[in-house]
């Protein structure tokens, strides 16, 4: 009963991926030509009933987008998907006593959600703080005239600590690794919302100029920690 | 006792020996998945005269991935246990990249027919989910409701559909096309996950009564919100310095509008 098909596998590996249809370099030496849609090919031998019918979505129907909505879960919280929720921080060192974590998602225009002025906003979509990846937490500088809870974010030197509490009533201690100011523009995205690797927790605030025309900093400050 | 596992290990074996070194073997980013959508009928999946792999059931999925590119000669797919062929497809060359599913599924007849779908695995935008709805079920047109409204209508056998949309929960049923009943399934709760495309596959007979779904999950699709926004009014002070901490609250107090008008002033 050993079973290697003979002729499963035709070492057909060598594809150009250009244009229309692949060439397909058979093992024999012939060229196979294959469609570039559908990548099923047929037999070109009739055969008796049922056939092969190849169906790749002939159709691509446009959905009626205005009548298809996701309901949004309660309060338009996003779907948290860890059991360990961030619930409340402590960083002394930037003279920030305590303020509550929200879970936080994205604005319509697709800027990340921030809460109110003494609030922190956890990117739930992402990780946990402790969990592999980047835990992104977010807090203002100033906000309606008010000192942000993050107002001193960029004082924040290496070797800081500060203390996530979670919902399960468990504390856990980072220390800051890294401090950065970046243009806006060019905030590492990439690097601040990673979903994988070594847990970070990335601490964000605003800095640099305020621009009273936009009502807006020019820069943010990010801070990377890691557990301790 | 043949596990198609261990098939595909020999079969990697042999092209690793018989392979081009500079070719394009490396098809990793192809994705191939293969799903048995056919209820009631467990088939074994023959090629080039031999079984690769047996008892294939109703929902049963193989990973086709480090197939990619290759061709699966006189692919023949039988009734478990017998020589009756019940779908004779040939000559199978299989996705050299992509993300691809292939479903075995019956036509809207009641034939059972395989099908290749290309599915589009495009990043979704930050908070939001993809919905991809396919009718591969032996019944007519039909309409797909979410949330009590038509989102797809006069849907036939082997088209799909697909929408981006802000995660959350979807209701969603299938009536008759220009019907309101009866609902021939659902309704049904689809979880739309952030940075996940959920493809929802109507399958089985209506003649039958065996209309159900299969649903198939690509996850990794997410995008980072575009900016974070941390402040909208000046700080109360001109500078960082934590020695003005303990300044801070009564410059909180004098901060109001007028403040900060003063302080778009010296901003700008």
């Amino acid at each position: 009963m050993h079973l290697i098909p003979r002729v499963l596998l035709p070492l057909a590996l060598i594809a150009s991926a250009c244009g229309g249809g692949d060439q397909v370099q058979a093992a024999d030496g012939a060229d196979v030509s294959t469609p570039a849609a559908p990548a099923v090919s047929t037999s070109t031998t009739p055969q008796p009933q049922p056939t092969l019918a190849v169906a790749p979505g002939e159709a691509a129907l446009s959905p009626l987008a205005s009548q298809i909505v996701a309901l949004p879960s309660a309060g338009g919280v996003p779907e948290v998907r860890t059991s360990r929720v961030p619930v409340g921080m402590s960083f002394e060192a930037i003279g920030l006593s305590t303020a509550p974590i929200d879970p936080v998602g994205v604005l319509p225009n697709g800027e990340m959600e921030i809460p109110g002025a003494k609030r922190v906003g956890w990117y739930s979509f992402g990780a946990s703080p402790g969990e592999p990846g980047s835990a992104v937490l977010a807090a203002h500088i100033a906000f309606d005239g008010e000192r942000g809870a993050f107002r001193y974010l960029a004082d924040s030197t290496a070797g800081d600590r500060f203390s996530v509490t979670f919902s399960d009533g468990s504390t856990s201690t980072y220390e800051i690794v890294e401090r950065a100011q970046y243009d806006k523009d060019e905030l590492p995205f990439d690097r601040v919302f990673e979903r994988t690797g070594d847990p970070v927790i990335t601490l964000i605030s605003c800095g640099g100029q305020f621009q009273p025309t936009q009502a807006s900093y020019q820069d943010n400050i990010v801070a990377y920690a890691v557990p301790v | 006792m043949r596990t198609f596992r261990a098939l595909l290990g020999a079969l990697l074996a042999l092209a690793i020996v018989a392979a081009v070194p500079s070719s394009a073997s490396a098809q990793a980013d192809a994705r191939i998945h293969l799903i048995h959508g056919i209820p009631d009928t467990d088939v074994d999946v023959a090629a080039g005269g031999e079984n690769v792999f047996t008892n294939f059931s109703f929902s049963d999925t193989q990973d086709l991935s480090s197939l990619a590119g290759a061709t699966l000669e006189d692919l023949q797919v039988k009734l478990a246990g017998t020589d009756t062929v019940a779908l004779d497809a040939g000559d199978v060359t299989l996705p050299s990249s992509g993300n691809t599913t292939i479903l075995a599924h019956l036509d809207e007849d009641g034939t059972p027919t395989l099908s290749v779908f290309d599915n589009d695995d495009s990043n979704v935008a930050a908070g939001q989910g993809r919905l991809i709805v396919r009718h591969t079920a032996a019944a007519p047109r039909v309409d797909i409701k979410a949330n009590g409204n038509v989102a797809f209508a006069n849907v036939p056998n082997g088209a799909q559909g697909a929408v981006d949309l802000a995660a959350g929960t979807i209701s969603a049923e299938v009536v008759p096309a220009g019907a309101d009943t009866p609902v021939v399934i659902g309704p049904a709760d689809l979880p739309i996950v952030e940075g996940e495309a959920l493809i929802v596959y109507a399958v089985g007979s209506l003649a039958d009564d065996s209309l159900t779904v299969l649903t198939e999950t690509i996850t990794g699709l997410h995008s980072t919100p575009t900016r974070v926004n941390t402040g909208n009014s000046p700080i109360d002070n001109g500078s960082n310095g934590l020695a003005l901490v303990a300044l801070a609250g009564a410059a909180a107090l004098a901060l109001g509008t007028g403040a900060r008008r003063r302080f778009a002033t010296v901003g700008a």
